[in-house]
């Protein structure tokens, strides 16, 4: 049996497909740091699944984002080349904050006595200009050693294009001090940039000793308990990985549960036939979105954590699914800014205080609190007694008068605005993007996604949305259905015209021989592991370059006509024009290995036999954008069957997620479960 | 008429006109074929209203705020609204006029047309890699005359009514240095406009015209009311302060003078009394004049506004025709930044006592502009390097000065990466790192400057470079100590040093030779007696100030094993 354990900020969830007994199972025990892994034993053992039946278990966690953001990872030494030490603390010069003239950069996380220059130097091609000087590594070590720090980063210039004076810099460290953690940026990314390489180094070494006791725990945990299966991390790219590989590599875990619903989401349309997504999760204080074209999650190496529109963040060159988040979740608190508008978020009640709703001291409105009071929510979904006055009356005070509007439309007005904002946020990942949202089926998951998706749809002019089955817990069964994967990258620029099919051949066979060789570790055999390959590419004179896919490799002279013409495709897509006489270049070269993992099968639900009136709970008025107060029936959604069909308005309810449907669309309840929501018409 | 429209539709379109600003500014970096764009985000996109008030703008350098509106008023004013069609295109970069910095800079203004009207303009401007004139890469630093720096365009039609004029473009091919890569820029600059005119047009269709002029209203009067919430709250007065700044590049010193009162209704900076114009490339116009001013004002009435027009109506700048603030046809004005940087310093300076809060200590002022040519050593490609350079930031009121981030003309402007430069460019990069001079310090201490080493892998290189604050440091302030200096020195592959010197026009390099960039260190805020003992050892522990300075300065002996600290008893 295979398992998912998801650690979020307040639940750690658990889903698990439990394919002898034709049943899935989704359950949630509170997060409860600092000793994480507690939450997961919690959780199993709530879940009453037998610890010896689980053959594989694959985890998602935040420990990593939180040893980063809370400053809790390893005391940390960097070395570089001599005369660049001071890369990772100059960063990009750039300030985000453009009229703040006290703003703040990045701090380092590695300060600057703790990183040591040594003469070495590779020019652009790879070729050594200066050689090694070993016995600057040895001084460096020496250093460290006095200072006790417990993880070593190497980063050398231009060492993307050969990183044999990085590898030999960590076998002397390794030979004089094999207890330290060390990180060579080969490792951990072969793309050029040196401060952001430097930073992935920096970062990835900080937290390394936190990943490693921390999985260590894990592991020795969930033994003693009795679970003797394979453990899998779900990492940022949208696959999974060991747990040993996870502890050389933990940064490309920094993103590791908000990715798996996306991956989840491609999953899922596999199943239900659609290639075109938009996975779209809405939470307590963030709302997600990233779109899948023909079935592919986008990946990017351009990810920065912490990034705001104000701060530049600290940038990683791992994989990460390509997410759009913004601050606004059920618990966003809305507020009127000094010019007298209405605004929602980014600023958010949390679990404590929370909506005024949760009645344990929150007194600022939220988008909960207005869905509760236009009839999305019901006093019913929540798990203390609602004062509905309170809710009321706070929407009042602090939206409603202000703006001259009575409870109901200052409530309609945060939803609006909430709205506005996650619309702006899915026209940024397709409209902006060159993709045509009608193309498109949303996936909305997450506590607030199926509640908003239906009039975000008709804004955007999507035709098709799917509420999956435990949309709540959805990452965590996205996480169950991936597959190990690995990305290597690697920058080596050439125009594709004058480029040999035999040197992009033989940059591949390396990176396949690489690329088999951690599969092996993994467990994997070569011919179980699936390759797929990709370019980045730009015209010539470019920076900025998008993603092209290749035929198999091998690649044949003829080949390069495909690739050219997938570049102006994928080009125009992205940009709106191509230039068909502009000589094309290639960047990076883009490998992708899946292996072996077979997702569980999934399991149908009972057809709908009686009448659909027959999951009714009740009948509530329910205030829709542009039509107004409506009598709404309410289903339960654990008693739809199969084939149930239905038209809006209605509601759905499950325990923690509730799906508003306009008047005007239509449900269809498939196999599986999932909500099939359509305009009608269509 | 209409119905009363509610407020949270306004917001909703307002946000939206927001949205289109921003998709607009980035959509253009991703095609741009120039690197001083796409890298540097040398560029800004505005959107304005049918009169060419400035809704919403992107910036990518602050000194482009505000540059736009101006630019699309130039226009209305040369061909009046009844004369511009529908899918016209203007360019325009006239640094006298409307939205005028340097010939480099290129706007282009687009009407959009709703229903036959004209509901709103937009604009652009960019800074191309070439355009033409006396030296590659158009701006130098020997020009005496606008003719020597490029192709001026007083606001000509580029597109009529969608149909592009070819003449106008073979005009500008044939005068650049990189056509092709002014090709390119030219239509990510329309494509951009292109995009947000598509954009405009959907949204009156969703929402209706009325309710998109009302939301743009709207916009700009909510601007205004922030504005003047805060300029109700600032102490009132005037300030004055003058400083000379460099030299005019022939020795001569140059007069920044300024006033700055402050009343219930008005913030008025007055120039009057700062040099006339010169003749080195370093004079500004009118509207770059105004866009410093901009940046202070913004940065004490709230940084993270939305900047429209409407923020800037309590704003006056007030200089006089034919100073170096406001030069008139045929300074050169290449180099503009520098007289516009230093106007903006001063301002700064005038107010940090006043605000201490929002202004810190000085910082190291000047774009240290860098202009590189020559030919790749291994491809024998031309190259072209046009860049700032970072340096340090002032201390202030709460934390020590930031390190190694451009001037403030700059902002979310990146730095080359030193493997891409050595990829494209034919030099290598020898050092990149801080400039630790110990300079700054005070209670919380100046930012530390950078230094970047360039060696020439190829023989012919050129070397442009404009280092300003060359002659006075960062400036401390509240009993800090001032910052240091920019300059640079070539050292040639024989090991003779030239320099330092901080100006320089199209010096020759020859295969291992290498320029020495050296950027200042902030100023210091505050008694450096105050600072934190802790601090001052950590300081010395990070190398940024040495033993002696920590004695000196900060009256603090630290051991330099253990790095325990004590301060001596004040003398």
């Amino acid at each position: 049996m295979r398992i998912a354990t998801d650690i979020g900020g307040t639940f750690t969830d658990l889903v698990c497909i439990d394919e002898e007994n034709c049943r899935m199972v989704a359950e949630k025990s509170h997060t409860t740091p600092p000793n994480f892994e507690q939450g997961v034993l919690d959780v199993i053992k709530k879940s009453g699944l037998s610890p010896e039946s689980i053959d594989t278990f694959i985890h998602g966690t935040t420990t990593i984002i939180n040893a980063l953001t809370e400053r809790k990872g390893g005391k940390t030494g960097l070395i570089t080349t001599k005369g660049f030490r001071d890369v990772l603390e100059i960063a990009r010069c750039n300030r985000p904050d453009l009229f703040n003239l006290v703003f703040s950069k990045p701090e380092p996380f590695i300060p600057r006595y703790l990183r040591q220059e040594v003469a070495e130097r590779m020019n652009y091609k790879g070729e050594v200009i200066q050689p090694l000087n070993e016995e600057d590594v040895k001084s460096a070590v020496k250093y460290f050693k006095e200072q006790e720090v417990e993880s070593i980063g190497i980063c050398y210039i231009n060492s993307y294009a050969n990183d044999q004076h990085e590898q030999k810099t960590a076998e002397i460290i390794r030979s004089l001090w094999p207890e330290v953690f060390i990180t060579t940026s080969s490792t951990v990314t072969r793309e050029w940039r040196e401060y952001e390489r430097t930073s992935t180094v920096a970062l990835n070494s900080y937290v390394m000793p936190t990943a490693s006791s921390y999985l260590n725990n894990l592991s020795k945990k969930l033994e003693s308990i009795g679970f003797k299966g394979k453990s899998y991390i779900m990492q940022s790219n949208g696959g999974t990985t060991t747990f040993d590989q996870a502890k050389e590599a933990p940064i490309n875990m920094v993103e590791s549960g908000p990715v798996a619903g996306v991956y989840g989401s491609a999953i899922l349309g596999q199943i239900i036939g659609e290639s075109n997504l938009i996975a779209f999760d809405v939470g307590g204080t963030t709302a997600k979105c990233s779109l899948i074209d023909n079935g592919e999650v986008k990946v990017t190496t351009e990810y920065r954590i912490g990034r705001t529109d104000n701060y530049a963040g600290y940038p990683i060159m791992a994989p990460v699914v390509d997410i759009v988040e913004i601050g606004n979740g059920g618990g966003s608190i809305a507020w009127i800014d000094e010019a007298g508008s209405l605004r929602v978020g980014p600023q958010s009640a949390g679990a404590v205080p929370g909506p005024v709703a949760y009645g344990i001291g929150g007194t600022e409105p939220t988008t909960t609190d207005a869905c509760l009071l236009t009839g999305r929510l019901s006093p019913g979904n929540f798990d203390n007694p609602v004062d509905m006055e309170a809710v009321k009356s706070a929407i009042v005070k602090k939206i409603g008068e202000p703006l001259g509007l009575n409870a109901d439309d200052a409530a309609m007005g945060i939803i609006r605005v909430a709205e506005s904002n996650m619309y702006n946020a899915l026209k940024l990942v397709s409209v902006r993007r060159g993709y045509d949202p009608r193309e498109f089926t949303l996936v909305a998951f997450g506590g607030g996604g199926p509640m908003h998706c239906a009039s975000l749809a008709r804004e955007l002019n999507i035709k098709k949305m799917v509420i999956p089955v435990a949309a709540s817990v959805f990452a965590a069964w996205g996480m169950l259905m991936t597959d190990l994967r690995h990305d290597y990258i690697r920058t080596h620029i050439s125009p594709l015209a004058e480029t040999p099919v035999e040197q992009i051949n033989d940059i591949w066979k390396e990176m396949q021989e690489q690329a088999e060789k951690q599969f092996i570790d993994d467990g994997i055999t070569a011919s179980q592991m699936v390759c797929q390959y990709y370019v980045d590419m730009r015209y010539l004179g470019q920076e900025h370059t998008v993603k092209v896919p290749i035929p198999a490799v091998p690649l044949k002279e003829e080949d390069k006509d495909i690739i050219k013409e997938r570049f102006h495709e994928a080009h125009e897509q992205a940009y709106t024009f191509r230039l068909p006489n502009a000589p094309a270049e290639i960047v990076n070269y883009h490998l992708v290995g899946n292996g072996g993992l077979t997702p569980p099968k999934l399991q149908e639900i009972a057809p709908q036999t009686g009448d659909v009136e027959e999951a009714r709970i009740s009948t509530r008025p329910v205030c829709f954008n542009e039509v107004g107060w409506l009598d709404t029936p309410v289903y339960d959604r654990l008693k739809l069957g199969a084939g149930a069909q239905f038209s809006g308005p209605v509601v759905i309810e499950e325990k923690t997620s509730s799906t508003v449907v306009y008047p005007g669309q239509n449900v269809c309840v498939d196999k599986y479960g999932n909500l099939i929501i359509t305009e009608e018409g269509e | 008429m209409t119905k009363n429209i509610d407020s949270v539709t306004l917001d909703i379109v307002k946000d939206s006109l927001i949205a289109i600003g921003n998709e607009v500014f980035y959509s253009f970096a991703q095609t741009s074929m120039s690197p001083i764009i796409y890298e540097t985000l040398d560029y800004a996109c505005g959107i304005a209203d049918s009169e060419g008030h400035l809704l919403t703008q992107g910036n990518g350098a602050c000194g482009f705020i505000g540059l736009i509106s101006p630019m699309i008023q130039a226009v209305i004013e040369k061909f009046g609204k009844e004369n511009i069609r529908e899918g016209d295109v203007y360019i325009i970069n006239d640094p006298y006029m409307g939205g005028g910095s340097h010939l480099s800079d290129i706007g282009m203004v687009m009407p959009v047309f709703y229903n036959g009207e004209i509901i709103a303009f937009l604009g652009n401007k960019a800074h191309w890699s070439d355009v033409g004139g006396m030296a590659a890469g158009s701006f130098t630093t020997d020009s005496t005359e606008v003719f020597q720096e490029g192709l001026r365009f007083p606001a000509v039609k580029l597109v009529d009514g969608g149909e592009i004029s070819q003449t106008l473009v073979d005009m500008i091919k044939s005068n650049v240095r990189f056509p092709e890569a002014a090709e390119g820029d030219m239509w990510g600059q329309i494509a951009s406009l292109r995009t947000g005119n598509k954009r405009i047009i959907d949204l009156c269709e969703k929402y209706g015209e009325v309710v998109v002029r009302e939301s743009m209203t709207r916009l700009l009067d909510q601007g205004e009311i922030i504005a003047r919430k805060r300029l109700s709250e600032f102490p009132k007065g005037s300030w004055e302060m003058e400083e000379y700044m460099d030299d005019d590049g022939h020795g001569n010193p140059v007069l920044i003078k300024v006033k700055v009162t402050i009343t219930d209704d008005e913030f008025i900076v007055d120039y009057t009394g700062s040099s006339p114009q010169v003749f080195s490339p370093i004079n500004t116009g009118y509207t770059s004049l105004c866009a410093g001013a901009k940046i202070v004002f913004m940065s004490i009435v709230d940084p993270d506004l939305v900047i429209n027009d409407g923020v800037f109506r309590p704003l006056r700048v007030i200089a006089e025709p034919g100073s170096v603030l406001q030069c008139q046809s045929p300074a050169p004005t290449s180099c503009y930044f520098e007289s516009m940087l230093y106007a903006t310093d001063v301002l700064w300076k005038a107010l940090a006592p006043v605000f201490p809060k929002y202004l810190g200590a000085g910082h190291m002022l000047s774009v240290c502009s860098v202009v590189l040519s020559g030919t790749h050593q291994d491809t024998g490609a031309p190259f072209l390097i046009v860049e700032p350079t970072g340096g340090g930031w002032g201390a202030s009121s709460e934390k020590d000065g930031e390190v190694g981030q451009f001037c403030v003309g700059d902002g979310e402007t990146y730095n080359v990466p030193v493997e891409m430069a050595e990829t494209r460019y034919g030099i290598m990069v020898d050092e990149y790192s801080l400039h630790t001079d110990g300079a700054g310090a005070g209670m919380f201490r100046g930012g530390s400057g950078c230094v970047r080493k360039y060696r020439a892998m190829s023989d012919g290189q050129l070397f442009t470079a404009s280092f300003g604050r060359n002659k006075y440091p960062a400036w401390g302030t509240n009993g800090g100590a001032d910052g240091s200096y920019n300059y640079f020195e070539i050292i040639r592959a024989d090991g003779t040093v030239e320099g330092p010197m901080a100006i320089t026009a199209r010096t020759v390099l020859n295969k291992n030779d290498v320029v020495n960039m050296i950027t200042a260190t902030g100023g210091g805020y505050g008694d450096p007696y105050q600072r934190d003992v802790k601090r001052v050892a950590e300081d010395v522990r990070n190398g940024y100030i040495t033993l002696e300075q920590a004695k000196k300065d900060y009256g603090v002996d630290v051991d330099p094993v253990t790095f325990q600290a004590v301060r001596r008893e004040e003398n």
